[in-house]
């Protein structure tokens, strides 16, 4: 150990002392090698914040990595036995979704479907004199006849999720403006309503009346808003609480509507068999239960890999220029420096430290470059936001990976050692003989 | 007297030329310790290649070399750097001196090699004991092209004795000075033989500076031979280190 450090120390000391005394050569390197490095460092930078930005939409659409999903058959005998089954759970939240509208009764909202507010749909893109189109808020569109179609007025229609539990645990909303949920206190018989970006939009654009209206609900509802979340969705959609909900809709009704599901913590997968036996006690098959865990991260990693690879490569092409470049300075220097090889040898300085006296330079030379291609890359990420204000958020606040700090580090430490070894292996062969028939 | 070098019968061919040339043909040599040996002969005549072997820089073709009587005839060449670096300092005619290290650094040079570590505080100790000795110490700061040639050699003796070695290897130390300033670095490494005790081989073509040494051999066609009847003549140093070993 003693003797490695030794050895590792006198590499780098007189490695340093090469690079000072040859600061042209060095710089020339450096330059060969900078655009290679800073492609790695830029590509690993980009990957990462794509790789976050799509993760960070994905698990607000489908959850966090391990979550279990339940999708329950839609039986209205089911609706009660699963409410029952989460009620004492706080790791498992069951949702049900169904549309609403918001406004003026009896009147046509300004977004038939619940379609997004800036989405070219209606009549005047795909309808006609006698139908229109609708979409859902899955994106599905269809021909609506325009036989029974009622006026247009100030009316709002949103997907509206009823939870029976804070699903932020599973999907992390990123709250906006007022407040969550309360799962705490009494049910309210004016539903507490949550917006999503896109909903709160609409009612920024449009005054409309605080009368709310499912079909198959007893009465129309005086909703309640008290806060904005950002939950990825384009559509405008609305979060309540289930049993504020349930107040004025029958639990089967609701399941019939828009269909009922569960979310599951990875330590709650218990309740699966539960929920099987019951559902074979309803006298429905156990399979009708179908469960599948949330695998955001590995699904959006496979979709980007590829292309993270390829721009890799490229890369890499660039790199292997800049390792081109040191091999070059690097022959060209040992054979500048044959008598110095030679003379520490003679002094008694191994082969081997002499080839590490060469590899020490160049990647020394290397994690320079890396260094300098690191800075200008963090320089201009930190800069893009300040300039192009119109980016998205997620380039905006965009933050230097560390990641892409390692890559560089590592693409200047490889480009080093590989521009460096062949010089390495040169210096080590001068014969000693060299200095005494100088 | 501790014997350092002793080679018998050794050979030496010189390959890469369109005829090999057999440049060292049986030589028997051996050196002992606070001894100094001069070596002189016509040009070409296998002085360096010698001073080569001893130094194990190359290797015989035959023969066998005893260092302080082990055979390091086929020493691998990990094990030599490292007894090189212990056991002998090298003197060239052209110094070497690396023109970017200051005069400091490059008598460092032979102590950051890789087969050993020291501190920085014992490592400048250490230099500048060396630089002292052989009087320049005042110029540790200064690179070598500031130096004139006789203060360049120095600082060369200088690195090949911060070490401490056992032998002295000196290939025509004097080649590339004038008169006066050769006649000071010959009686720098004198002095240096004297007070550490080393041996010293010295190949010189300055009858002058061989007749100063101890012992004279002459090199022709590739055999060595005793100058003027081979006689060792005793020099103080040798004496004093004979009675110091109580010989």
């Amino acid at each position: 150990m003693i003797r490695f450090s030794g050895r590792l120390r006198s590499s780098l000391i007189v490695g340093l002392q090469g690079i000072r005394a040859r600061k042209l050569r060095t710089l020339l390197s450096m330059m060969s090698l900078f655009l290679g490095v800073l492609a790695v460092v830029l590509v690993q930078a980009g990957a990462e914040t794509v790789r976050r930005a799509a993760l960070d939409n994905v698990e607000l659409i489908e959850g966090k990595d391990g979550t279990l999903q339940l999708f329950l058959p839609p039986d209205p005998k089911i609706v009660p036995m699963t409410l029952e089954t989460a009620k004492l759970r706080k790791d498992a939240v069951v949702s049900a979704t169904t549309s609403a509208i918001i406004g003026e009764p009896g009147v046509m909202p300004v977004n038939p479907g619940g379609a997004p507010f800036d989405a070219q749909f209606g009549p005047d893109w795909g309808g006609g004199p006698d139908y229109e189109v609708r979409c859902d808020p899955r994106g599905g569109c269809r021909k609506v006849e325009m036989g029974q179609q009622m006026p247009r007025g100030q009316a709002i229609e949103l997907q509206l999720t009823a939870l029976s539990a804070d699903i932020r645990q599973f999907k992390p909303f990123r709250p906006q403006s007022g407040q969550w949920l309360d799962f705490t206190s009494p049910p309210s018989l004016a539903p507490r309503v949550v917006l999503n970006k896109e909903a709160a939009k609409g009612f920024l654009r449009h005054r409309v009346p605080a009368e709310m209206r499912i079909e198959g609900a007893k009465a129309n509802m005086t909703p309640q808003v008290i806060g904005v979340i950002d939950d990825g969705q384009g559509q405008p959609t609305a979060y309540t609480r289930l049993d504020e909900m349930l107040n004025w809709i029958d639990a089967s009704a609701m399941a019939q509507r828009g269909g009922i599901n569960m979310m599951l913590s990875p330590e709650a997968s218990d309740l699966i068999p539960v929920m099987r036996s019951k559902l074979e006690a309803l006298g429905q098959r156990a399979e009708s239960l179908h469960a599948e865990p949330v695998q955001s991260m590995r699904r959006v990693q496979s979709q980007l890999a590829l292309i993270q690879w390829l721009f890799l490569g490229m890369a890499s092409l660039v790199l292997l220029i800049g390792v081109a470049g040191i091999l070059n300075v690097g022959l060209a220097t040992v054979g500048e420096r044959v008598e110095e090889f030679a003379l520490r040898r003679a002094v008694g300085t191994p082969r081997m430290l002499l080839a590490g006296i060469v590899l020490a330079e160049t990647m020394l030379t290397g994690l320079l470059t890396a260094g300098a291609a690191i800075g200008v890359a963090a320089l201009t990420l930190d800069q893009v936001g300040r300039f192009m204000p119109d980016l998205p958020s997620v380039v905006q606040d965009l933050q230097f990976p560390w990641q892409a700090g390692v890559a560089g580090v590592v693409a200047g430490l490889v480009a080093g050692l590989l521009g460096g070894l062949i010089p390495a292996v040169r210096a080590a062969r001068i014969p000693i003989a060299t200095v005494m028939r100088a | 007297m501790t014997v350092l070098v002793q080679l018998s019968g050794i050979t030496k061919t010189l390959k890469g030329q369109e005829q090999p040339r057999e440049i060292l043909s049986g030589v028997d040599l051996s050196v002992h310790r606070g001894e100094s040996v001069a070596v002189v002969g016509r040009s070409g005549s296998g002085k360096s290649t010698l001073l080569s072997l001893v130094g194990m820089f190359d290797r015989a073709d035959s023969g066998q070399y005893l260092w302080r009587e082990y055979d390091v005839t086929r020493l691998p060449e990990r094990k030599a750097a490292k007894l090189r670096s212990a056991e002998f300092g090298f003197v060239f005619q052209r110094f070497f001196l690396l023109k970017h290290l200051t005069a400091a650094q490059n008598v460092a040079m032979a102590l950051v090699n890789g087969q050993g570590w020291l501190p920085r505080r014992k490592r400048r100790a250490k230099v500048m004991q060396a630089m002292e000795k052989v009087g320049v110490a005042h110029l540790a700061t200064q690179r070598p092209p500031r130096l004139s040639g006789g203060e360049q050699q120095r600082v060369a003796i200088a690195r090949a004795l911060v070490r401490g070695p056992r032998l002295l290897l000196a290939d025509e130390p004097t080649g590339a000075l004038d008169t006066e300033t050769g006649n000071m670095v010959i009686d720098v490494l004198h002095a240096a033989t004297v007070d550490d005790g080393c041996g010293l081989i010295l190949v010189t073509h300055d009858w002058d500076h061989a007749s100063r040494m101890g012992r004279v051999l002459r090199l022709t066609d590739g055999v060595l031979k005793p100058e003027s009847g081979g006689t060792v003549r005793p020099q103080p140093e040798s004496i004093r280190i004979l009675e110091r070993e109580g010989a």
